[in-house]
């Protein structure tokens, strides 16, 4: 993607400077991938071979870590269900919000466009512990506090702003006289959003749909608070692992990467997607003003 | 004429009518959405801030007009924290921006393998936040276990209580964030300066213009709105940081890294004065829109 901006760059130095650039490139890699492949390899490990020094590299490995968080006394099953319930049907909601909104923002002339668009940006800006204690006091008066309706409603508050954005940006994308043409055939509107518009960016919703289950998966802060004994997404059950008087690093590395592999299977499988959604806000951003 | 020029006036203002009404109907289920969701409980938070409501002390509860607010000006915990949200998202925002920018500038050079980089970018990432401060907070910033300790061990700088020393601990939790967030304005930079035209460069080349010119007069400026929108979203992140925080230190050791996130939480669901709680965040709010505001003028002004 780079190789012609990189001869752009000056003439090829020696071997001395490619040697310099793939060490720089290696620690790189080795300061984002360490911590995680570290936590692979802890996972494996028994408690007493996590706490060898120096730490040991070569070592028997086992999978009693894992049998003990999937079938133990401390198995983070129903936790892996919760969050799966919660992020799945935020996610629903928010694609079945987001998409129509973002269509009308970027293509449609309404009035107080830019209010309304204005609107969504600042409700994206709300930090999370500001939004926790309203909740916090509505759910605990309505009975909704360690329910999934109400978890779900809250995960709405930062997934539904980020959503309705990035989709924003794909339907800007569409060359407008696609939509023109369709509408000069006297298709409805309604017709033209489904059947010309929306397989045009179906790239852009999948991106979204990943980010939005990402973030909900992902999410801590609220479920911290809202959760109980029903519903305990796993993020908050990592702190099973840990107490006061021991903390179980193997465990809780072994709990961490099941609690992890959706989210880094799904960045994998999709990474060429997620730079692009990263980018595809920053990219276009300079025009968009 | 002037029958068939009106007919087409009409036609024109139906249609516009029947765009209007579609935008609505499009737009309404997510506008009301946000309202319920976001706004509301935005009311309900000022209106608790206005309130005596701690749940320790519950017969105290009732309207207490601007005393939450009064009682943040002599509360050198809530001066610490706004200090420590300044510090933490400054500093963690700049490194994030320049440690990104010049391994963009970096990987650029290398010619193959920039996949695999990408790949271990985009790890941090994808990871929960609430993992990766348990991550460091056993795996790599453990005395004695940690990773980091074994390395600072290894070079001879000794042992250290990474997260139990006060001002170590800030620096580790500002470290961890820009671990986490360092790989996206990477990305993100990457991306931009790969898309740079190669011909302004030649004709620079042919003026005798150094790499460091090169860099300052033509790359800088084009990849300008780039870094504006990164150093945006970047600080929106910052200032919402919470989940790392309290999983590699809790805010502790004493209020060392609690920033004004943590206190509002610790405040509010530790010590259940959700009254004073929610003044805490509402000033929280009022930074991050003032902030926002800010950045977006600055956005339009370039």
């Amino acid at each position: 993607m780079s190789g012609t901006a990189t001869s752009a760059r000056g003439p090829r130095g020696g071997g001395l400077r490619a040697l310099m650039l793939w060490l720089a490139a290696g620690l790189l890699l080795a300061v984002w991938a360490f911590p995680v492949l570290w936590g692979l390899l802890t996972s494996f490990k028994t408690e007493r071979d996590v706490l060898a020094y120096p730490p040991k590299v070569l070592f028997e490995p086992t999978l009693d870590n894992y049998r003990e968080v999937i079938f133990g006394a401390s198995s983070i099953l129903p936790n892996l269900w919760s969050s799966m319930i919660v992020s799945t049907s935020a996610t629903v909601l928010t694609m079945l919000f987001a998409v129509p909104a973002a269509y009308a923002l970027a293509r449609l002339r309404y009035p107080a466009k830019r209010t309304s668009g204005f609107y969504v940006l600042a409700t994206q800006m709300l930090p999370p512990v500001g939004l926790i204690i309203p909740y916090y006091l509505v759910l605990q008066k309505i009975g909704g506090l360690d329910t999934y309706s109400g978890m779900t409603a809250i995960y709405l508050t930062f997934s539904l702003p980020f959503a309705i954005w990035l989709m924003v940006s794909y339907f800007e994308d569409i060359p407008q006289e696609m939509e023109e043409a369709a509408l000069l055939d006297r298709a409805g509107r309604l017709r033209t959003l489904w059947y010309v518009i929306l397989p045009q960016v179906r790239g852009g919703i999948a991106v979204t749909t990943i980010f939005v289950f990402l973030n909900a998966w992902n999410e801590f802060l609220f479920a911290v608070v809202l959760g109980g004994n029903n519903v305990r997404p796993v993020t908050v059950a990592m702190f099973n692992f840990i107490s006061v008087e021991q903390t179980q690093w193997a465990r809780l590395a072994a709990g961490a990467m099941l609690a992890m592999a959706p989210v880094i299977l799904i960045g994998l499988a999709a990474q060429r997607h997620i730079v692009k959604g990263l980018t595809v806000g920053a990219v276009k951003g300079g025009g968009r003003r | 004429m002037p029958s068939s020029g009106a007919r087409a006036g009409a036609a024109v203002r139906t249609l516009a009518g029947q765009e209007r009404r579609f935008a609505l109907a499009l737009l309404l289920p997510a506008l009301l959405a946000l309202l319920l969701t976001t706004t509301t409980p935005l009311v309900y938070l000022v209106w608790n801030s206005l309130h005596r409501l701690d749940l320790g002390m519950p017969w105290l509860s009732g309207f207490a007009g601007l005393e939450n607010y009064v009682r943040m000006g002599g509360d050198p915990r809530f001066w610490n924290s706004l200090w420590l949200t300044l510090v933490y998202t400054g500093s963690t925002v700049v490194l994030q921006v320049v440690v990104g920018l010049s391994l963009a500038l970096l990987v650029l050079q290398i010619p193959k393998g920039q996949g695999v980089l990408r790949v271990a970018a985009i790890l941090p990432i994808v990871l929960a936040p609430v993992v990766v401060g348990l991550f460091w907070r056993t795996l790599v910033l453990a005395p004695d276990f940690g990773l980091v300790d074994v390395v600072s061990r290894a070079l001879g700088l000794g042992s250290h209580n990474w997260l139990g020393d006060p001002q170590l601990a800030l620096i580790s939790v500002i470290a961890i964030h820009t671990w986490q967030w360092t790989p996206f304005a990477f990305l993100v930079l990457l991306a931009t300066l790969a898309t740079l035209p190669p011909d302004i460069y030649e004709a620079a080349r042919l003026d005798r213009a150094g790499a460091w010119q090169r860099f300052l007069h033509i790359t800088l400026p084009l990849i300008r709105p780039a870094i504006v929108m990164v150093v945006i979203l970047r600080m929106m992140t910052a200032l919402s940081a919470f989940a790392a925080i309290f999983a590699a230190t809790g805010g502790g050791p004493g209020s060392a890294t609690e920033i004004l996130n943590l206190y509002a939480y610790r405040t509010s669901f530790s010590e259940l004065n959700l009254g004073y709680g929610a003044s805490l965040a509402v000033v929280l709010m009022g930074l991050t829109l003032a902030i926002s505001f800010l950045m977006f003028r600055l956005r339009r002004a370039k």
